[in-house]
Formats: C-alpha cells, sequence, structure tokens
C-alpha cells in the first residue's frame, strides 16, 4: 500500500510538473505566432505604401519601410526595451528597468527566462507598427537618413516612453489617472499619428500636391487594389498585434495589460464588430475602396481601448462614427496644407483619439486593480490623450526641424519631379514597362484619393 | 577560442555566446551599435551622392 501511495505521488509530481512546463512553452507559443502574424502589418504597410506611391517612386517607398522594420529590431534591443521597463513613473529611470539593457543576462538565450526574448520580439513589432505608420505619411519626399533617425525615434523612444506611462501594470497614467487603453489607440495609434503631423508641418508637401492659391492637386496612387490588399493584410496582422496586448499566464485566466482579468473572446467580439462599423462608416461617407479598409483600421482604433469589456454594438456604433468622422479630418489637414500622403494622421491620430476619449464615456467606472488606482474616467482618459497627443507631436517636430536645419529631411524638389526610383534605386519597379488602364472622370469626391 | 560560457547542460541558464565574459559582450554590443549608426551616415552619404551625380539618360 504504502509503495502505491509513493508511486502515485511520485506519478502526480511528474504530473504537475509537465504540466508546469506545457503551460510555459504554451505561453511562449502564444507569442510566438503573434510576432509572426504582427509581421504581416509590415507587410501590410510595404504593399499600401507602394500601391499609394506614383510609379516613378515605388522602389524607394518600398525601400524605406523595410530599412524602418530593419532598424527596428536592433534599435529596440538596445534601449527601447529598457525604456519600457524603466521609464513607468516618468522621466526618471526606475532601478528594475535594468532588466532591460542590453547587457542584462535575460536580454539572450537563457535557459531560465523564457518570457524575456517573446516579450521583446512582440513589443518589437509594436515598434515596427508605429515606425509604419508614420512611414506612410511622408512617401515621395523624405530622404532615407531623415527618416530613418526619425523612424528610430519614433519607435525606439517615443511611443514605448508613452507605452510605459499608459500601457505599463504600473505606468503613472494608469497609477494615478485610471487611464485604460487595452488595444493601444493612444500609446501606439495617437502617437504615431500626432508624430507624423509634426514631421509633415517640417518636412512639407510632395511637389505639385498644391497650387499657388493653396489649392490641392489629387496626386493619385499608382496601384488602388495593392493598397487595398495591403491594408487587409494590416487588419490580419492586428489579431496578433491585438493578442500580443493580452498576458497570457499559465493555469489562469487572461489577463490584460494592466492585470485585469479578459478573454480572447471579449477582443473577438470587438475587434471584429468595430472593424465593420469602420468600414459601414467610411463607405457611407466616401464610397471609396481605400477609405472603405482604411475605415476597418479606423474602427478597430475606434474600439481599441475598451476592447476587454464593450458591448459588442458599442464598438460596432464606434467604428461607424470614426468610420464616417476621419475622412473628412483628412479633407481638413488638405485644405490646410498639410500632404498626407496615406492619411495616417487621420486614421491613426484621429481614430486612435475617438478610442481613447470614448473609453472614458462607454466604460466609464471600470475598477482598476492596483491597491488605490483610480477606475476608467473621462477625465483620465482626456488626460490619457492630451499626453499621448503631446508625446507624439512634440519630438516629431523638434526632430525634424533640427534635420531640416541639417538638410538631411526633404528631398530637393527637382529629384522630386525626376523621381526617386531613377535617381537611388539599382532595379526598376515595372521594367517591361507600365501600361495605366482608362482614366475615371468620377471626381474623387470629399476624401482625397490615396 | 572558446565561446561558450557553460561546461554542461545542468543547471546552465544564460547560455549566449560570451555570458561569462562582459569584455567580449561589450564588444559585440559596441560593433552592432557602430553597425547600425555607420548605416545612417552612409544612407545620408548614399542620398547626397545619388542627387548630385544623377544625369538623365
Amino acid at each position: 500500500m504504502e509503495q502505491e501511495l509513493a508511486q502515485l505521488v511520485e506519478r502526480v509530481t511528474a504530473l504537475e510538473g509537465g504540466a508546469g512546463w506545457a503551460g510555459t512553452v504554451n505561453s511562449e507559443i502564444f507569442y510566438w505566432w503573434c510576432t509572426a502574424l504582427m509581421i504581416t502589418i509590415h507587410a501590410g504597410f510595404l504593399a499600401y505604401e507602394m500601391g499609394a506611391s506614383r510609379v516613378k517612386n515605388v522602389l524607394a517607398s518600398g525601400i524605406k519601410n523595410i530599412l524602418a522594420f530593419a532598424f527596428m529590431v536592433p534599435t529596440f534591443y538596445f534601449f527601447g526595451w529598457y525604456i519600457y521597463l524603466a521609464f513607468y513613473n516618468g522621466f526618471i529611470p526606475a532601478a528594475d528597468g535594468a532588466a532591460g539593457l542590453p547587457w542584462d543576462l535575460s536580454m539572450g538565450p537563457n535557459l531560465a527566462d523564457n518570457a524575456t526574448g517573446i516579450f521583446w520580439a512582440a513589443f518589437t513589432l509594436f515598434a515596427a507598427t508605429t515606425a509604419s505608420i508614420f512611414s506612410g505619411a511622408v512617401i515621395e519626399r523624405i530622404q532615407t537618413a531623415g527618416f530613418l533617425i526619425l523612424a528610430i525615434l519614433l519607435g525606439s523612444v517615443v511611443w514605448i516612453l508613452g507605452g510605459a506611462w499608459g500601457w505599463h501594470p504600473t505606468g503613472w497614467l494608469t497609477v494615478k489617472w485610471g487611464y485604460h487603453d487595452v488595444g493601444a489607440a493612444g500609446v501606439v495609434h495617437m502617437v504615431a499619428g500626432f508624430f507624423a503631423l509634426g514631421v509633415l508641418i517640417n518636412l512639407g508637401p510632395r511637389v505639385g500636391k498644391f497650387n499657388a492659391d493653396g489649392s490641392a492637386n489629387v496626386i493619385k496612387a499608382h496601384n488602388i487594389p495593392f493598397t487595398i490588399t495591403g491594408l487587409m493584410l494590416i487588419i490580419v496582422g492586428f489579431f496578433g498585434f491585438l493578442g500580443g496586448c493580452i498576458i497570457y499566464i499559465p493555469g489562469e485566466q487572461w489577463q490584460n495589460i494592466y492585470g485585469q482579468p479578459t478573454t480572447l473572446s471579449a477582443f473577438a467580439f470587438n475587434t471584429l464588430m468595430g472593424m465593420a462599423g469602420g468600414i459601414i462608416g467610411a463607405w457611407m461617407k466616401t464610397r471609396d475602396p481605400f477609405w472603405m479598409m482604411s475605415g476597418a483600421l479606423i474602427g478597430i482604433f475606434a474600439a481599441a481601448s475598451g476592447l476587454d469589456v464593450y458591448y459588442p454594438p458599442v464598438a460596432f456604433l464606434l467604428g461607424t462614427f470614426g468610420g464616417f468622422v476621419v475622412p473628412m479630418v483628412a479633407v481638413r489637414l488638405e485644405k490646410m496644407g498639410i500632404d498626407d500622403a496615406v492619411g495616417a494622421f487621420p486614421v491613426h491620430g484621429i481614430g486612435g483619439l475617438i478610442g481613447v476619449v470614448a473609453c472614458g464615456i462607454f466604460a466609464a467606472g471600470y475598477p482598476n486593480v492596483g491597491e488605490g488606482y483610480p477606475p476608467v474616467t473621462l477625465i483620465g482618459q482626456i488626460v490619457g490623450a492630451v499626453t499621448m497627443a503631446l508625446l507624439g507631436f512634440i519630438p516629431g517636430y523638434v526632430a525634424s526641424l533640427i534635420l531640416k536645419m541639417f538638410g538631411l529631411l526633404r528631398v530637393p524638389d527637382h529629384i522630386q519631379e525626376i523621381g526617386l526610383d531613377v535617381v537611388k534605386v539599382p532595379v526598376e519597379a515595372y521594367p517591361e514597362g507600365y501600361i495605366p488602364g482608362p482614366v475615371t472622370t468620377i471626381d474623387p469626391g470629399a476624401a482625397p484619393a490615396e | 577560442m572558446n565561446t561558450s560560457p557553460i561546461t554542461s547542460w545542468d543547471g546552465a541558464e544564460a547560455i549566449f555566446t560570451w555570458a561569462d565574459s562582459p569584455t567580449m559582450m561589450a564588444i559585440a554590443l559596441i560593433g552592432a551599435l557602430a553597425v547600425t549608426v555607420g548605416a545612417i551616415v552612409y544612407a545620408a552619404s548614399h542620398d547626397k551622392h545619388a542627387y548630385a551625380s544623377y544625369k538623365p539618360k
């Protein structure tokens, strides 16, 4: 009997050990595939930027986007991850952030640490997303070095500082204001959109975009179907992005980034409902397939902050509102003389703003988990939104102004007229000739054609 | 050259190249930083040269 009991104890111990390892490895696997899916965001941005460019600039736009991805990885390793772990109190680094320094023993293959590498990878892909958002706005007239410096500043410094403040279990925005932004409407999309706006003011429009009297010309994308397909790829990637926003704790319920319990089901309901609303809202406003797919993104961002708690019809209505309103912001921006080639500021900056503020209305009162932390409030969300807008805009404006002073920002106008591909790319996009189809006679209408 | 920080897998934790040698880690890290910064400088130089040397065919 005693021998049987001892064998039983031994078996239970072995089973418990195996289950523990299964949970740890499953957690790694989950974030591994979230990261892989997020690469389709970058593939989507690549297609969408190249499609939105004219034939003479297609490959230069592609090179710029690919380089943004490449530079994001090492720079996020050098200092991005450290910023997230260390700066949750503001601008003074906390001592426990040292685990993110590139010489810490957790920042490389380590058999005692199954978490750091996979979380670093997921956050690096979030960083690449911010750089891609910015990349589209500045196509066809930004210099490579200036672009890379700005992309690194945004992706490996600015957004992740916002992440430390408002997308961290002990970030000061959450601790002091109850800021709630589970799907990163503020910390990713607002920061990237407002950063792009700051840069666009100094970069100026593409040659030929505006006339002497201030009226705007439509600069047509060379391949709208490619652009639309790219946007659909971004939607696919967002399922990895949003999966990466949730914490997998083996043996326990899922948690959001703030430690509050949630489910993947919650995210599934509201992501799809927001997306659908965004498409419908943008279609009703523009009837333009580019804006319909941009509307899908806007719809997700408009619901993103409260994906964990919204009643799905609320997410749908927020998406519809965002999809309808944001194209009007794009028109307004153009009337102000700002050439945002892919609508990055309206889609991400304003779409994210709607998401953050809406959470203060439609998720007000949801409790926080930390001792003494305030619940979700409209005031807390507005504080968060203003913080994210300034955090994006000021570095974007100041850094691009400095680059402009050093002649590293804008491609000379005569080179823009020739086209960037023929000047600096050793291969041709369409070597057998590009044959345009019949020209549409329909006025592009309210929204700027992509 | 022995780059392994371990002599056995039993109880091993940090197993990456030169994990037991801060000097070598620093050299590799500085090298990676230098390539990253150098590539940006190269980008500026390449753009400047391309704009100045372009001649229509």
